[in-house]
């Protein structure tokens, strides 16, 4: 029943049907319905849950990130959301980046994950044997610790009124930050030259993947003759355009409004949302 | 209610919260009126609306073809339906065919906040003009660089007439009144300005908005903006935890993210962008290099913290002074603590809003409500949790302004289909005192 829906997942199989209880735990959950587990508690224990439920791709090794509007669809209090990720940010136990693929779309990723998606990208550089590679040691140690928002500005890289960005490698120069540029950590930002978004490696075909994901989703149920479809059957569809699967992509849209979920007496109905 | 009142008269409940339930329950109540109607004689989207400050109930209304008109929204012009539904028609109309008229369209129109002698008006037309209600003349003109896109005055003003003009020049121009000239210009914006706002606590301090998204509170009697509103910086709740401020003001200062006057030390860059960069702290700038020497007061126009990622579209400060809400085109709206300057991270649950003009938003004090036009429909959302509690649809547009009147709890909405909507508490029929004689019949009478 839907009473389900607002449980904690944590204690998943008291709560779950008879089908799912062969269904271990979280990491091979896919059997787990999305109607099941559409809502959480805490802001901490969503992150989690949707970190592990993060699909795996083949050709791209990503570490599991989380989009803000999942957050959003998937605790119910958003100012609650938005206040526990900034205490979170703060405790440096993740790390928001800002996204170029829509208004306001923003990754959020565990610091861990983070860093391990940092070591891959500079193995990789190693094997090309490339020069400077103490410019990721300083990224690493100095600038992730101090700045914590997403965006970072171009003096505060190179000067700063912060001595400790400087002491380790002497002065960082703008080949340091090409290369962190090459390295897909630091973006320019299109409207100010000088400041830099923070940036996740490797996730370009990811991110093309989501729009396509989104868009295809979108038109399916536009041409639908009540632009609407039972949640139970929706999620059971495979995308043919995005790596990501069905699941992600639902609480994604949910979350920034563009579909709406309607309670009726069969279960969750997913409709287009009119504005 | 009637319960109410009687504990109202027996002392149970205090006057002001009494006045309080009473306009919550009627706040709640609100629906697009079917006994009040205001005829727009506006063929063109309209703009801007305002009620005036005094009396509340003169209604301003600007529209895009160049047409400025007022309406009484107290009193009715005349009776339709049977004496059931108010008509308001215009007082009067100002349009393109007068002699000192706007030319083009118009995008604010304000009351003189002491009285409704006086009304402004700001135009794309590179124009702002004060008016004369009562002989519908122009009596003053200023001429701006560039299309006007807001206009405002301090509802407190004591000592200054000042009219602040935002427009699509980067300069925030404020024009004297009493001396019919621009007295000063503010500059630290790096785009147009989209909104401006007078503070409701000082008559000295403005709050503007610009297309580069950034939010920028001016004290007139100094030089240069005291702070920038940056969204990073941000406090968990309605007002920063006592004991944490210092701690975070020494950790801010140490990040270089102070966003508020920055140290004498010269962090300076060269006015162009891409010049010579100055890589350590303390040095003194050489005398033959390019660099421009600001002002102290100036040193916060370097400061390129946003509010929004977009353009700040809409800006209204609350009543009591200390909070201001932004409305961007990046579709979010934003509560800001005015003290501390930070973003109270409330949510409101804002799917699309328009981004090419700027909105006006209204606030109530009590119940806390702000009302927002969210494309076609006018939302109202609950300031402190950021939930919608009433969504208004009528229009057939987009909506561009609101207008909340707090005396009678009205809401006025304008939008770009040319019509002002009225949405006013629900009335019992049995309180319709203009109830036309009924006659004697039943449901089976011919």
């Amino acid at each position: 029943m839907n009473k389900d829906t607002n449980s904690d997942s944590s204690k998943p199989k008291k709560r779950r049907r008879d089908e799912e209880i062969e269904a271990e735990s979280s990491s091979s959950d896919r059997t787990l319905s999305l109607e099941e587990n559409l809502t959480f508690s805490d802001t901490l224990v969503a992150l989690r849950i949707m970190r592990a439920q993060f699909p795996h791709i083949d050709k791209v090794s990503i570490r599991p990130f989380i989009l803000q509007s999942q957050l959003y669809s998937s605790v119910n209090d958003r100012t609650q959301v938005d206040r526990e990720l900034e205490s979170l940010r703060r405790e440096r136990v993740l790390r928001v980046f800002k996204l170029n693929t829509g208004q306001d779309d923003h990754a959020i990723m565990f610091l861990d994950d983070y860093l391990n998606q940092i070591e891959c990208v500079v193995k990789r550089m190693e094997e090309k044997k490339q020069v400077n590679l103490e410019v990721f040691e300083w990224f690493q140690t100095h600038v992730l610790d101090s700045k914590l928002e997403p965006s970072v500005g171009h003096e505060e890289l190179v000067s700063g009124s912060d001595c400790s960005l400087l002491s380790i490698v002497g002065k960082v120069k703008d080949e340091h930050i090409s290369l962190l540029i090459n390295a897909g950590i630091l973006t320019r930002q299109l409207i100010d030259p000088d400041m830099y978004w923070f940036a996740i490696p490797n996730i370009g075909s990811v991110l093309k993947g989501l729009s396509q994901g989104r868009k295809e989703i979108l038109s399916f149920l536009n041409r639908r003759k009540y632009k609407e479809m039972m949640l139970a059957l929706l999620e059971k569809k495979h995308l043919r355009f995005s790596p990501l699967d069905m699941r992600f992509h639902l609480r994604d849209l949910i979350g920034s409004g563009h579909l709406k979920t309607i309670h009726t007496p069969t279960g969750l109905v997913v409709q287009i949302s009119k504005d | 209610m009637w319960k109410e009142i009687g504990g109202r008269e027996a002392g149970q409940i205090r006057p002001n919260s009494f006045a309080n339930r009473v306009k919550s329950h009627r706040l709640s109540t609100l629906q697009l009126s079917n006994y009040k109607e205001i005829v727009s004689p506006h063929k063109g989207s309209i703009n801007s609306l305002q009620v005036d400050l005094t009396e509340e109930r003169y209604l301003l209304s600007g529209a895009s073809d160049s047409s400025v008109a007022v309406y009484d929204v107290q009193r009715a012009t005349d009776y339709e339906g049977g004496g059931h539904i108010a008509k308001h028609r215009s007082v009067f109309v100002v349009d393109k065919q007068h002699e000192h008229g706007h030319k083009y369209a118009i995008s604010s129109a304000i009351w003189y906040p002491v009285d409704t002698g006086l009304f402004v008006t700001g135009s794309y037309d590179h124009y702002v003009k004060v008016w004369d209600t009562n002989c519908t003349r122009v009596v003053m003109n200023f001429k701006m660089p560039g299309k006007v896109y807001r206009t405002a005055m301090s509802p407190l003003a004591a000592s200054h007439m000042l009219i602040a003009a935002g427009t699509e020049d980067v300069q925030v121009r404020l024009c004297d009144i009493a001396s019919g000239a621009i007295s000063q210009t503010l500059s630290g914006h790096r785009d147009g300005i989209m909104t401006v706002e007078w503070s409701t606590s000082s008559e000295w301090i403005l709050v503007t908005g610009g297309c580069d998204g950034a939010i920028r509170f001016w004290d007139i009697r100094r030089a240069g903006c005291f702070r920038v509103l940056d969204q990073s910086q941000s406090q968990l709740g309605r007002r920063p935890p006592l004991l944490k401020r210092k701690v975070s003001i020494s950790k801010s200062l140490s990040a270089g993210q102070n966003s508020s006057v920055k140290p004498r030390a010269p962090q300076k860059k060269s006015a162009n962008g891409n010049g010579v960069r100055q890589s350590s702290v303390g040095r003194i700038p050489a005398k033959g290099s390019v660099r421009q020497r600001l002002h102290p007061g100036m040193l916060s126009s370097q400061d390129r913290a946003t509010a929004h990622y977009g353009a700040v579209t809409g800006l209204k400060v609350t009543e009591n002074g200390m909070y201001l809400l932004s409305a961007g085109s990046d579709s979010r709206i934003r509560l800001w603590d005015v003290e501390s300057g930070r973003n109270t991270l409330v949510n409101f649950e804002t799917v699309r809003l328009q981004t090419s003009k700027p909105i006006q938003l209204a606030t109530t004090q009590d119940p806390a409500v702000v009302f927002v036009p969210c494309m076609t429909a006018v939302k109202a959302f609950d300031i402190w949790s950021g939930k919608t509690c009433l969504t208004f649809r009528g229009h057939y547009e987009y909506v561009n302004c609101c207008c909340f009147s707090s005396q009678d709890q009205e809401l006025y909405t304008g939008g770009n289909d040319r019509q002002i909507l009225v949405w006013c508490p629900s009335r019992h029929i049995s309180d319709g005192v203009d109830a036309g004689p009924m006659q004697d019949q039943d449901n089976w009478s011919d």
